[in-house]
């Protein structure tokens, strides 16, 4: 029957202009949901996804089968996600490092108060005592001149250690963070992973996981992989962090050297194994370069301090004894440094004399050479102070120069992850047109099946609207 | 292909980066240096520890040098004035031994010569600023004392060690020598054969006195000989001094090579890195706010 198959076509219309309404009211909340979310970091842009549906054949009569919204789709590249999150903990690290030796090498600059400034002062001071050796303001320049130099040598040492022990509080608190991250993550994951067995993108439940880990990695260095319960994510050396929905707690722990050891759910410590992030960084200064330098900050106090009291121990004093030690130092020669005094009390006891007379300035000249002559490390005192200026100089230096490097390269990374996932403004308002026209066309097609709807129910009744 | 649209972090990050050549360079002119911290130039920083030590051991020994040239000079002067003192005590004594002289004639000579004794025993007891220059390195009393027990009736009261002042990296200048070796020198025995001299023209006797007057010659030869040391001191701490004023030249232009900036070079660099930053904020300025909404006409 002819007529009831035209019936059919008009409710078919009206069926598909309504699928086309829902379809494009779906549309237009993807784009409302992108453009809220367009400076929410770690959001990820959302397109629907929309096919057509199969055209029914029935009586040969063949007609549309309208439109469907399957639900909408996150555009995210994994890949570059792995290598952001590998470029974030490298520059992380980095950044730390490069912080704490920019804090460091302040000490090492000359400011006047520095121990190059002060070996200078001791040197000029001992020199003008070879002219004036029965002077007492000569004399007590000599003593105050090495008061100031084991005072360089103590702020130096100090300043070390004090960003030492910075860096090992940041240790614990890094630690506790990781532990908050991991956990959130762990719960983050099982939803993903529920989601993607019922076959559905992981959305924005992916995407604040995806956040949290870039979060994560720059705490320390990840590694990141797939698999079917979700994400495993451990750290560099593959201790477990998160793997599923289960989390592994790090623990912090003080060693026998006094400092916090980072510590496996097992309690294996993985202190030594850890890189990247600001745990890396904060370890590696820690445990590596502070120690490097207060080493040879140590060797150079305690060599000159012997080297300068054999010369003392060549002469005497202006009371005609045999020159007693000018400094003394711990006798472990470890923390020298920090613990250089200088031992006499009275300028009179500093070993000017050669001959016991106090108008010699024999051993002025023994006392000069201390400063000048190398040490049994090889070098003088100011070459071996020098080359740590140097290697201060050279580590910061490079510290910033890799962190620059590598934030050009993380700079293109989300360059390009922002290509893809990034939420375009004039994108969306091209896409809000478009759905818009779509949902007035849609519209448009409700109203006039309605009326066709009206005018053939109206045909026997001969009234006229 | 799709570009990022988030251009923020990129502008942001250039901008923070041309903000901070500007922050670089007005540091740069400010201090008037360009290695204020080690990590600017490591090599330059480490440099500067050996530049330091050495300008300010520089400082010293130049500050050294003009001590010592006014104590040698000082020592030098006193030997010229016992120089002139013991020729005129060779002239007395010639003048006392020819015979023609009564014994009033040869005492007021002796008292000439005792007179000389004196003024001598006074040089040999010169002080610089309180150092007594002639005692060894008894610096502190006057090496010269009178003594009813010593022939010469002096005693020296120094020793026969010397001091040597820095004036250079392993170079040391000998500032003195011991008196025994200028005035009671054992062959030349200044004091000694003025005082023989004295006695012998208190006693008349002609041949003691000629005996006495070449003894003071031997000892005016020895005197002589002794100051050219003085003389060569001089001249070596002249060319010291000359040697340390270049030095310092040399010091004060490798510390500006190394740690110092080039106004010229730095004020340049500053307005480009001004110019730079004010484009990179102008091109923020106008690209930020620009999106399809701007262009788009809102319907009624």
């Amino acid at each position: 029957m002819p007529d009831i198959t035209a019936m059919g076509g008009l409710n078919t219309s009206l069926f598909i202009g309504v699928q086309a309404l829902e379809v494009s009211q779906g549309a237009l909340n993807a784009t409302s949901n992108n453009i809220a979310n367009s400076n929410t970091a770690g959001y990820v842009r959302e397109i629907p996804e929309i096919s057509e549906n199969p055209e029914t054949v029935s009586s040969g009569v063949v007609s549309g089968g309208g439109v469907s919204l399957n639900g909408l789709q996150s555009v995210r590249d994994e890949l570059l996600n792995l290598q952001i999150q590998q470029q974030t903990s490298a520059q992380s690290s980095a950044d730390t490092e490069s912080s704490a030796l920019e804090d460091i090498q302040t000490n090492f600059s000359s400011s006047g108060s520095d121990i190059a400034s002060a070996f200078s002062a001791f040197s000029s001071s001992l020199a003008q005592l070879s002219a004036d050796p029965s002077s007492t303001s000569a004399q007590a320049g000599v003593l105050s001149a090495g008061q100031n130099l084991a005072g360089a040598f103590h702020t130096t040492a100090n300043a070390l250690t004090t960003q030492q022990s910075a860096m090992n509080t940041q240790v614990t608190q890094t630690v506790a963070q990781i532990n908050s991250l991991s956990t959130q993550i762990a719960q983050l994951n099982g939803q993903v992973a529920q989601l993607t067995a019922a076959g559905k993108d992981g959305g924005t439940i992916e995407d604040q996981r995806d956040e949290l880990v870039q979060q994560l990695s720059q705490l320390t260095g990840v590694s990141v992989t797939q698999s079917n319960d979700g994400e495993v994510i451990t750290t560099g050396n593959g201790t477990p962090l998160v793997m599923g929905s289960q989390s592994y707690s790090l623990q912090t722990t003080t060693g026998s050297d006094g400092v916090q050891h980072v510590l496996d759910s097992n309690g294996t410590d993985i202190t030594t194994t850890l890189q990247g992030g600001q745990l890396g960084g904060a370890i590696q200064i820690r445990d590596q370069v502070i120690p490097s330098y207060l080493t040879q900050l140590n060797t150079l106090a305690s060599q000159f301090a012997s080297a300068f009291n054999a010369a003392q121990a060549k002469g005497y004093d202006s009371n005609g004894k045999a020159g007693q030690n000018f400094f003394s130092v711990p006798a472990s020669g470890a923390g020298a440094a920090a613990g250089i005094s200088v031992s006499i009390t009275d300028p009179s006891q500093i070993a000017i004399s050669s001959d016991g007379t106090s108008g010699s300035n024999g051993n002025v000249a023994n006392l000069s050479a201390a400063l000048t002559n190398a040490l049994p490390s090889g070098q003088t005192p100011s070459q071996a102070y020098a080359n740590l200026v140097f290697q201060v100089g050279n580590d910061t230096s490079n510290a910033s120069a890799q962190s620059t490097a590598i934030g050009q390269n993380l700079t293109q990374l989300t360059n390009q992850q922002g290509s893809v996932s990034g939420v375009s403004i004039d994108e969306e308002t091209t896409n809000l047109i478009r759905y818009q026209t779509a949902y007035e066309a849609a519209a448009r097609i409700v109203s006039t099946i309605q009326q066709l709807g009206t005018v053939t129910l109206d045909m026997g009744s001969g009234q006229s609207y | 292909m799709r570009v990022n649209p988030n251009m923020v972090p990129d502008i942001l990050a250039d901008m923070q980066q041309s903000q901070s050549a500007v922050n670089i360079a007005l540091q740069e002119v400010a201090t008037g240096k360009k290695v204020t911290v080690p990590s600017d130039n490591p090599a330059a920083a480490a440099d500067m520890v050996q530049n330091t030590l050495e300008t300010a051991n520089v400082d010293q020994y130049t500050q050294n040098v003009s001590t010592m040239l006014s104590m040698v000079q000082t020592a030098d002067s006193s030997l010229g004035s016992v120089v002139t003192s013991l020729t005129q005590a060779i002239s007395l004594g010639t003048e006392g031994a020819n015979g023609t002289n009564n014994t009033s004639n040869l005492q007021a000579i002796a008292s000439q010569v005792q007179g000389i004794l004196q003024s001598v025993v006074a040089q040999a007891n010169t002080s610089y600023q309180g150092t007594y220059l002639f005692g060894g390195t008894e610096t502190s009393s006057a090496p010269y004392t009178a003594s009813s027990s010593s022939s010469s009736g002096y005693t020296y009261n120094g020793n026969s060690d010397v001091n040597s002042v820095a004036v250079g990296d392993d170079m040391n200048v000998q500032l003195n020598l011991p008196g025994s070796q200028i005035f009671s020198n054992s062959n030349a025995d200044v004091l000694g054969s003025l005082s023989s001299l004295v006695t012998a023209l208190q006693s008349g006797n002609a041949t003691a006195i000629g005996t006495a007057t070449t003894a003071v010659s031997a000892a005016l030869s020895n005197v002589s000989q002794q100051r050219v040391f003085y003389g060569n001191a001089e001249s070596q701490l002249n060319s010291q001094e000359t040697a340390l004023q270049q030095e310092t030249v040399s010091l004060t232009s490798q510390q500006s090579s190394l740690v110092d900036v080039d106004e010229a070079q730095a004020a340049t660099d500053l307005s480009q890195a001004e110019t730079a930053n004010n484009a990179a904020e102008a091109a923020a300025a106008k690209v930020l706010p620009q999106t399809l909404l701007n262009y788009l006409v809102p319907t009624q």
